[in-house]
């Protein structure tokens, strides 16, 4: 049998440049926003995080926000009102 | 079509050359592959006429274009004959589609498959196997085009398992999970047109996150409520909450039984969704839901599913046996639903 090509079937991923926010060198005086993810008791886990950085770490206020489901990224609205709302956000994955 | 393939290509000297390579590479599911060469890949395009580099879906999560080009090499890979090429592109246009909700299913320790349901007549053309043996290896069309969607998942959307996917269990159905209804001998409205609103002459495909297939027996009811009464206590079972979809699968005993009484299948659909309701008390003693039992929770029924519409009832399996089965969805109505796409066969 003569030699032949065959093709690749893979497709390398599409690189993007990703930029983080600077990080806050403090949580003191901070607004919290907390994403949980709708899998069984992230929100407790996530209230109590809350709790924490409220009272070890001086942050002013912690809200939360429920994602539609756990395999999807926090949705527009959430988005929209996080950046009004506070300075940095938790968003965690419970299993 | 002259548009250029513009994949890597490797230069092998024989055929099991190409197969160590594959596998090398981490391109197989574990079974040998046809090797993707281009005279093979262009026959795939030919077959739906589309240009390599169309678009067929892209997959948010991963921000991955699925290509025709690579649906084709997977394709070819997988054993599949250029006719089950526009097959093969519905059910992925049907995976993509948001409500699907690809990145649940697919990454997910749950461990869905992707259940094919074939309907229209280009089943019975490329012989999709809908009768005996509904599951089993033998059949082409039904091991090649499951074979070629769990290819293009792992080879462009990057689905590996250990990796991006990391189901628990992962499912037989990873190899192939498809059949096709039994519309000749169904007295029932084929699913796609109950769902789409397809004309019976229009080819469709189904998909649904799906758990395994869980048989059921009863040889004793002549009534469509008895046979659909075992059904229902099976189904019932506990260990599933929430689930977005349920599809039922009936076979030819049980399908003459039940269509003897005169049910359609929305009669089906409203018997089953009335009569698996669980007790809220039974959730609690079980620990599929937290919380202390309280006396109103002996009481307070949950369905199997949000709407009768969210059960799949497909007319499929063999002729004899006094079984039928049905199929858990996977996770929540939020998280994913079935889909079903037309199929777009090139016209001649």
């Amino acid at each position: 049998m003569a030699g032949f090509e065959i093709l690749d079937p893979t497709v390398e991923p599409r690189r993007q440049p990703l930029t983080y926010v600077p990080r806050p060198d403090s949580l003191k005086g901070k607004r919290v926003g907390l994403v949980e993810n709708t899998k069984f008791n992230s929100d407790r886990l996530l209230q109590k995080i809350g709790v924490i950085l409220k009272t070890e770490y001086g942050a002013a206020d912690a809200r939360m926000w429920r994602k539609h489901n756990s395999g999807v990224p926090a949705h527009k609205e959430i988005l929209d009102d996080a950046k009004q709302a506070v300075d940095v956000v938790v968003a965690g994955i419970g299993d | 079509m002259t548009a250029r393939i513009s994949s890597q290509r490797y230069a092998v000297e024989d055929f099991q050359q190409a197969l160590d390579l594959c596998y090398s590479r981490g391109w197989t599911d574990g079974l040998p592959v046809v090797p993707p060469t281009e005279p093979a890949v262009r026959a795939m395009l030919d077959a739906v006429g589309l240009e390599p580099d169309t678009q067929i879906a892209f997959i948010t999560n991963r921000q991955v274009a699925i290509t025709a080009e690579k649906v084709a090499i997977n394709a070819v890979m997988a054993g599949c004959l250029p006719e089950h090429m526009p097959v093969v592109v519905a059910a992925l246009e049907g995976i993509a589609d948001p409500r699907w909700g690809y990145h649940g299913p697919a990454t997910s320790t749950g461990s869905a498959a992707v259940l094919v349901i074939v309907n229209g007549p280009i089943a019975k053309r490329l012989d999709f196997n809908s009768g005996d043996n509904l599951f089993a290896p033998g059949w082409r069309s039904n091991a090649t085009v499951g074979r070629a969607v769990r290819l293009v998942m792992r080879n462009v959307i990057g689905t590996m398992p250990g990796r991006l996917d990391r189901g628990t269990f992962g499912h037989p159905g990873r190899y192939t999970y498809v059949m096709a209804e039994n519309e000749a001998e169904s007295p029932w409205t084929p699913l796609h047109v109950e769902r789409i609103g397809c004309r019976p002459t229009d080819s469709a495909v189904t998909v649904m996150a799906a758990l395994a297939p869980i048989q059921f027996y009863n040889q004793l009811s002549s009534t469509a409520a008895g046979v659909l009464g075992t059904l229902c206590d099976t189904l019932r079972y506990p260990g599933q909450i929430g689930q977005p979809n349920y599809c039922v699968v009936l076979a030819g005993e049980h399908m003459r039984t039940i269509a003897a009484d005169g049910w359609s299948k929305a009669d089906i659909r409203k018997f089953i969704f009335e009569n698996s309701t669980n007790t809220v008390a039974h959730f609690k003693r079980t620990a599929r839901m937290p919380g202390a039992v309280k006396p109103e929770d002996e009481t307070a029924n949950r369905p199997i599913v949000q709407s009768p519409d969210d059960i799949l009832v497909v007319a499929a399996g063999g002729r004899a046996g006094s079984f039928s089965c049905f199929i858990p969805g996977w996770a929540s109505r939020t998280s994913s639903e079935a889909v079903t796409v037309v199929i777009k066969e090139r016209s001649a």
